[in-house]
């Protein structure tokens, strides 16, 4: 990848719903890229689209106009079964609600983008324990999700997140329900293994802290940028 | 390895319900080995039996199977012993028993019945038919007793107040077309459980109803075998000896057999399809449930690139740990069935005709357990992969959002 090519490119983005007879037009013809390893924060008050752009800019929805690229591959007529495997390969997702899968281990959750990759033991072995000591949770890797504070989930969550080294990592408001000690922890966290793995961050939030953090500021107002 | 892990897990994170559709599973698979088991030693029991009434293999003269003869052994095989040598060297076989059918009146002086009998060689005909022929009195004719001895049906005795001993005359058609009698002695008095037949029921020695009909021919000779698997090829080999006779199995000859495997098999393929419906009722119920719950879980593992087929694929083996159990538990149900029966001394009412019972047994077989393990399993895969498609397939946003 050329330093020059961004990482995702939006040219714009319209998206609406509909809602019984009416419909809700949640983005009116966004655009924005995203430079490689660069972290952009979305704000915006509730309703403003912010979630809606990342499902389009994550590749787990679609838009009803505009066009998107990813690393230079334009996605406009690529299947669904090409678009999970640009995910599998290339975005990692981290969840306001943790969204881990509870009856693995948090070994196992680390290590499930491996498998799909279909990574060989022993390397996917060395990789999920060399990131979960980056995220300080070797000691709990045989442990249930059930069993881990907010804070320490949102870990495994990173961990699971940026272990295949993304291109680009979504993270729809990943402090909303952590207070605000662990928040920083995991805005810190997040930015130093981002920028470790060179990885594009979008990142939707509603603390200041969080977008401080940030390369780049982006505000969404009524589907608009501004 | 990793995958059926991870499916086990999923299996125990709901474990009473897992647990109920397993134990669905188990009692359907339970059921089917246990009801295919009793099909199987019934076929079984009806096989030797009717190997054992008519004999593996049965030659006649080419016309002899036509019932069709003007006079009695009109189609009879003229050097029976010869043909008897000739097969009885064949491998396999165990003996060849001469018979002569033939029927007429049974008279006791006062009153007069129709029987039916054979002519027979008593000292081969009585060892080969073992416990089919069921002595209530007396025993098997002597072919050198001074009066011709015979044994009658017990329905037939009451009939005709009989006794050991007592002295009957038989009357019937000679092959000339004349009518012929001959005085006998009742040896013994028996039943093959089939009112039916025991009611006219009469073996005499064969050398005195050749006498009786004035032929020194006979009817048919029955071929008996050490193993009833040898029955085809023993049947093939004696049809390339004899090209001139006509060859029949017991299998040809059993049609009491083949009605009650025909009943059977209907009766337990209807109960086999019913079980089918139940375990796939049970299995969708249970995993529906599961993917409904799990479905923002769904939409997390498609979010990070699982494949719509791998989500089902790891449905397909929850499925099938739930499937495979309960066919295991199953087979130890029916296994244990089985077991406890033999020890059980459990005895069947009588069948359609008959009017004797016969013991409860269930057949153990490998390759029926083998089948229905395999059907169970598909199945409940099957199941897997109906109610868990559709949710691998929502659009992610609308997996995420389920709550
Ligand atoms: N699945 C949907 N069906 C109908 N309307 C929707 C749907 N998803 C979002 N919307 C609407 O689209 C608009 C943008 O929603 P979106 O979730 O993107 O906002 P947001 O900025 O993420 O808000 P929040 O900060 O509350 O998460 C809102 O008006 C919302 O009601
Ligand atoms: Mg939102």
């Amino acid at each position: 990848m050329s330093a020059e090519m961004p990482t995702v490119r939006l040219g714009v983005l319209r998206k609406s719903y509909r809602v019984g007879e009416s419909s809700i037009e949640a983005l009116k013809g966004v655009s924005l890229d995203v430079g490689g390893g660069e972290m952009v924060a979305l704000t915006g008050p509730s309703g403003s689209g912010k979630s809606t752009l990342l499902n389009l800019c994550g590749l787990i929805d679609t838009p009803d106009s505009g066009s998107r690229e990813l690393c230079g591959t334009a996605l406009d007529s690529l299947d669904e079964l090409s678009l999970t495997r640009l995910r599998r390969e290339k975005v990692g997702f981290i969840f306001q609600g943790f969204n881990l899968v509870p009856v693995m281990t948090v070994y196992d959750n680390v290590e499930y983008p491996l498998l799909l990759l279909g990574v060989a033991p022993a390397e996917r072995r060395r990789r999920v324990l060399e990131v979960l000591g980056r995220v300080g949770l070797e000691p709990f890797a045989l442990r249930l999700p059930d069993a881990l504070s907010g804070g320490q989930r949102q870990r495994v969550a990173i961990a699971r997140a940026l272990i295949k080294a993304p291109a680009l990592v979504i993270a729809d408001e990943p402090t909303a329900n952590l207070d605000s000690a662990t928040a920083r922890q995991i805005v810190d966290l997040l930015h130093e293994l981002a920028h470790e793995r060179n990885a594009s961050v979008v990142v939707a939030t509603h603390d200041e802290r969080m977008s401080s953090h940030c390369d780049r500021v982006v505000h969404l107002i009524d589907g608009e940028l501004q | 390895m990793k995958w059926l892990v991870f499916a086990w897990k999923n299996v125990m994170r709901n474990r009473r319900r897992s647990l109920t559709a397993m134990l669905i599973t188990a009692f359907g698979t339970a059921a089917v080995l246990a009801s295919g088991g009793f099909a199987l030693f019934t076929y079984e029991s009806l096989e030797e039996m009717t190997a054992r009434d008519s004999g593996h293999v049965v030659v006649a003269h080419a016309r002899g199977f036509e019932g069709d003869e003007d006079v009695p052994l009109q189609h009879g095989l003229a050097d029976a012993t010869g043909l008897a040598a000739k097969f009885a060297a064949l491998p396999g076989v165990r003996a060849v028993a001469p018979r002569v059918q033939f029927s007429g009146l049974i008279s006791n002086g006062d009153k007069s019945a129709v029987f039916v009998g054979s002519g027979v060689v008593p000292e081969i005909d009585f060892r080969l038919r073992g416990p089919q022929m069921n002595f209530s009195a007396g025993q098997s004719p002597a072919s050198n007793a001074p009066a011709p001895e015979v044994v009658i049906g017990d329905e037939l005795a009451r009939l005709m107040k009989a006794k050991v001993g007592s002295s009957l005359t038989l009357l019937a058609t000679t092959t000339e077309g004349n009518l012929n009698a001959v005085d006998v002695v009742v040896s013994g008095i028996a039943g093959v459980g089939v009112p039916e037949i025991d009611k006219r029921l009469v073996l005499a020695d064969l050398a005195s109803v050749q006498r009786l009909l004035l032929s020194d021919k006979v009817g048919t000779l029955s071929i008996y075998l050490k193993e009833t698997a040898d029955t085809e090829a023993v049947a093939a080999r004696v049809r390339e000896l004899q090209p001139d006779l006509a060859v029949k199995t017991w299998r040809d000859l059993a049609v009491f057999y083949q009605a009650v495997r025909a009943l059977y098999n209907r009766i337990f393929g209807i109960l086999g399809v019913i079980m089918i419906c139940i375990v796939l009722f049970a299995m969708s119920n249970t995993l529906g449930m599961a993917v409904v719950e799990r479905t923002r879980e769904i939409g997390t593992l498609r979010a990070i690139g699982t494949l719509p087929s791998e989500v089902v694929r790891n449905f397909v083996f929850e499925g099938m740990v739930i499937g495979g159990a309960g066919a295991v538990a199953g087979m130890v149900l029916a296994g244990g069935a089985t077991v406890a029966l033999l020890f059980a001394g459990i005895e069947m009412p009588p069948p359609p005709g008959r009017s004797v019972g016969y013991p409860l047994f269930l057949s153990f077989s490998p390759l029926l357990y083998g089948a229905v393990t395999l059907v169970v399993v598909t199945l409940a895969a099957a199941a897997a992969w109906m109610v868990s498609r559709r949710a691998a397939n929502k659009p992610v946003t609308e997996a995420l959002a389920h709550v």
